[in-house]
C-alpha cells in the first residue's frame, strides 16, 4: 500500500508541476490553509499516507500552513465517514463536531506556525 | 492464528498499470518517476521502521482500549485526562471505535468525551517522527500542544450544545 502511495506521488510530482500547484495553493495564507483543510478531508487514509502525500507537497514548494492544516485534515476529518458516524451517534453530534474539527484544524494551522514564527 | 490480510492490492495493481500504461507512452519520465520513489524510499524506510516499533511499544505497554475503560468511569477531570490519553494512543481507523465508544455512551459516556477522544486522535506517537521529518521538532511540539487544547475546547463546546435532556 506505502509503496503504491509512494508511487503514485512520484507520477503525480512528476505531472503536477510546482507552478501549477501554486495557482491552487499560494494565494494568501487564509485560502491556503482553507484549502489543505478541505482537500485533507476529502482525502481519507492511513495516517502514514497523508505523511508521505504532504511530503511530495512539501517539496512542491507547498506553504506551511497549507501543509499542517491538510495533515490536520487527513487525521481528523472524514467526509466519506460522515455517514457512518451519524447512523451511530446521531445527526446533531457528528454536525457540531464535524462543524467544530474544520474550525479547529483551521485555527490550528495558523496559530501553529504563527507561534512557530515568534518564538524561532 | 490470524490469517494475514493483504490490504491495498487493488490499489497496488492499479498503480503498477499505470506504470506499465507510462513506461508504454512516456518512457522519458518514467526513469523520472522511479529516481523519485528511490529517493522517497530511502528517506522514508527509517522512518518506517520507527513507526512500527513504536505502535508495537504502544501495544504491549499501554493497551489503549484497557485505558478507554477508565474514562467512561469518570466525566471530570480525570475523565477528560483519560479521554485524552485515549484518543492518542488509539489507532486504526477511527469507525473501528465507533461500536466501543457507542457502548459506552450507552452506558453514560459524555458526547464532549467522545468529541475529545476523537480529536486527541490527531496527536498520533507512532506518527511523531514523519511529522518531526516534515515539521521540525519545535513545530510538532507548538501544533500537538494546540491538538490537545483543542480537543478539550470541543469536548466543552459539544457538552454546552448537547445537553443531557436535549439528547
Amino acid at each position: 500500500m506505502i509503496i503504491a502511495v509512494i508511487a503514485l506521488v512520484a507520477v503525480f510530482q512528476t505531472y503536477v508541476t510546482p507552478d501549477m500547484l501554486s495557482r491552487f495553493f499560494g494565494h494568501g495564507r487564509a485560502l491556503d490553509i482553507f484549502d489543505g483543510t478541505f482537500i485533507g478531508a476529502i482525502s481519507s487514509g492511513n495516517g502514514a499516507i497523508g505523511y508521505v502525500v504532504a511530503d511530495g507537497l512539501k517539496q512542491q514548494g507547498v506553504s506551511s500552513y497549507a501543509l499542517v492544516a491538510f495533515i490536520l485534515a487527513w487525521t481528523t476529518l472524514s467526509f466519506t465517514h460522515l455517514p457512518a458516524e451519524a447512523s451511530v451517534f446521531g445527526v446533531k453530534f457528528t454536525a457540531y463536531r464535524n462543524i467544530l474539527t474544520f474550525l479547529s484544524t483551521l485555527f490550528i494551522a495558523y496559530l501553529s506556525v504563527t507561534t512557530l514564527r515568534i518564538l524561532f | 492464528m490470524k490469517k494475514f490480510k493483504f490490504k491495498g492490492l487493488k490499489f497496488l495493481f492499479f498503480v503498477i498499470a499505470l506504470l506499465i500504461l507510462l513506461a508504454v507512452f512516456d518512457f522519458e519520465n518514467i526513469a523520472k518517476i522511479m529516481d523519485k520513489v528511490a529517493n522517497m524510499l530511502y528517506r522514508l524506510i527509517p522512518i518506517f521502521i520507527l513507526v512500527i516499533v513504536i505502535t508495537a511499544l504502544i501495544n504491549y505497554f499501554l493497551k489503549p482500549k484497557k485505558i478507554m475503560k477508565y474514562f467512561g468511569k469518570d466525566s471530570g477531570k480525570k475523565g477528560i485526562l483519560y479521554a485524552l490519553l485515549g484518543g492518542i494512543i488509539s489507532h486504526g481507523p477511527m469507525y473501528a471505535w465507533y461500536p466501543m465508544l457507542d457502548d459506552m455512551r450507552k452506558h453514560g459516556l459524555k458526547f464532549g468525551l467522545i468529541a475529545i477522544f476523537m480529536y486527541a486522535r490527531a496527536v498520533k506517537i507512532p506518527l511523531l517522527p514523519f511529522m518531526i521529518g516534515l515539521f521540525g521538532l519545535p513545530f510538532t511540539i507548538i501544533a500537538n500542544i494546540y491538538i490537545l487544547i483543542f480537543a478539550v475546547l470541543q469536548g466543552k463546546v459539544i457538552d454546552l450544545l448537547i445537553s443531557e435532556k436535549k439528547r
